[in-house]
């Protein structure tokens, strides 16, 4: 018999992932003041978009001086995954299509990797992904919130080496999903390609090339 | 930035990040050969992204503190250390590095 978790387990299981959550939210916070992002610009994106790595890949992007485009462009192929966890989450969120796509926004790494430990074999868990999802909204706003208004207080953020805080965050996103031999021969793959390509094209198309390699060594 | 164009980047990466997450729920029988490669994704492009980010203006390799930085926050990735961790040491290594010896 399959007993599902009931919300003091779900809550108890959240509360460290939203305690890493926060940081990384504050963290974000400072790092998109420190790009020269409006603070309010900052929270909203947080509020709007929901997703840590898409948002630190935009606003790495503006911060070594590329364009919006290439920043959106870059945080939303990030954000491609989620068609995948949008398939594997739909059948177990509650209501109609329309409700389900707007239940399906609660869904990030952490919210969807939740569901699937709380869930059967190939059907993840829908309360469990709502409410870790919505726990994990709430805390990740207001981490980027009190990162924006920390930001400025900090100081230069050259000599404070914040620009070195990118590739840095880049990388520790990274390796925890150089689990298997096709991940990471999709990761040397892309950054092979893009530093073929960036002496010769404009920002952008290097990332758009280790796209195409990423899809294409997936599997 | 400018605030029109933070909010161009704002509403642009919501609006695409929205249809992403819309499209699992609106149209389940996407085949599964065309999601499955959707994970190979985040890997490159995260892989790109420090590698671009190491580059110059000229786009080549550019070796200053970033690169040290970026050494000592994939050590303690291995070493599974906590997101925050890896990037506040990238942080000091750089900042250091820049107030001892002026690079």
């Amino acid at each position: 018999m399959h007993l599902n978790w009931s919300m003091r387990q779900i809550l108890l299981a959240a509360a460290p992932i939203a305690i890493a959550v926060f940081v990384f939210g504050a963290s974000f916070g400072v790092l998109a003041v420190a790009a020269r992002l409006p603070a309010w610009s900052v929270v909203l994106m947080s509020v709007l978009v929901f997703a840590g790595s898409a948002q630190f890949a935009a606003i790495g992007v503006i911060a070594a001086g590329g364009s919006v485009l290439t920043a959106i462009f870059a945080g939303a192929l990030l954000n491609l995954r989620f068609i995948a966890t949008g398939i594997a989450v739909a059948p177990s969120l509650p209501g109609a299509r329309l409700l389900r796509s707007l239940l399906a926004q609660l869904s990030i790494d952490e919210s969807y990797a939740m569901s699937v430990r709380a869930g059967e074999p190939g059907r993840p868990d829908g309360r469990t992904l709502l409410v870790t999802g919505a726990l994990l909204y709430v805390v990740w706003v207001f981490g980027t919130l009190i990162g924006a208004l920390l930001g400025p207080v900090l100081g230069d953020p050259k000599r404070l080496g914040l620009d070195a805080a990118f590739p840095a965050g880049f990388v520790a996103l990274l390796w925890p999903m150089l689990a298997g031999r096709h991940a990471v021969r999709c990761a040397i793959g892309g950054a092979a390609v893009a530093l073929a390509l960036a002496p010769f094209t404009p920002p952008g198309i290097p990332l758009a090339g280790a796209a195409v390699v990423g899809l294409w060594l997936a599997r | 930035m400018a605030g029109p164009l933070a909010l161009a980047l704002v509403l642009g990466l919501a609006s695409l990040s929205f249809i992403m997450r819309a499209t699992g729920a609106l149209l389940p029988n996407l085949p599964a050969a065309v999601t499955a490669r959707t994970g190979g994704l985040a890997p490159a492009l995260l892989a790109a992204l420090v590698a671009i980010q190491l580059t110059g203006p000229n786009g080549v390799i550019h070796v200053d503190v970033k690169v040290p930085a970026v050494l000592v926050a994939a050590v303690l990735a291995a070493l599974r250390a906590p997101f925050i961790v890896c990037v506040i040491a990238g942080a000091l290594v750089a900042a250091l590095l820049r107030a001892v010896f002026h690079l």
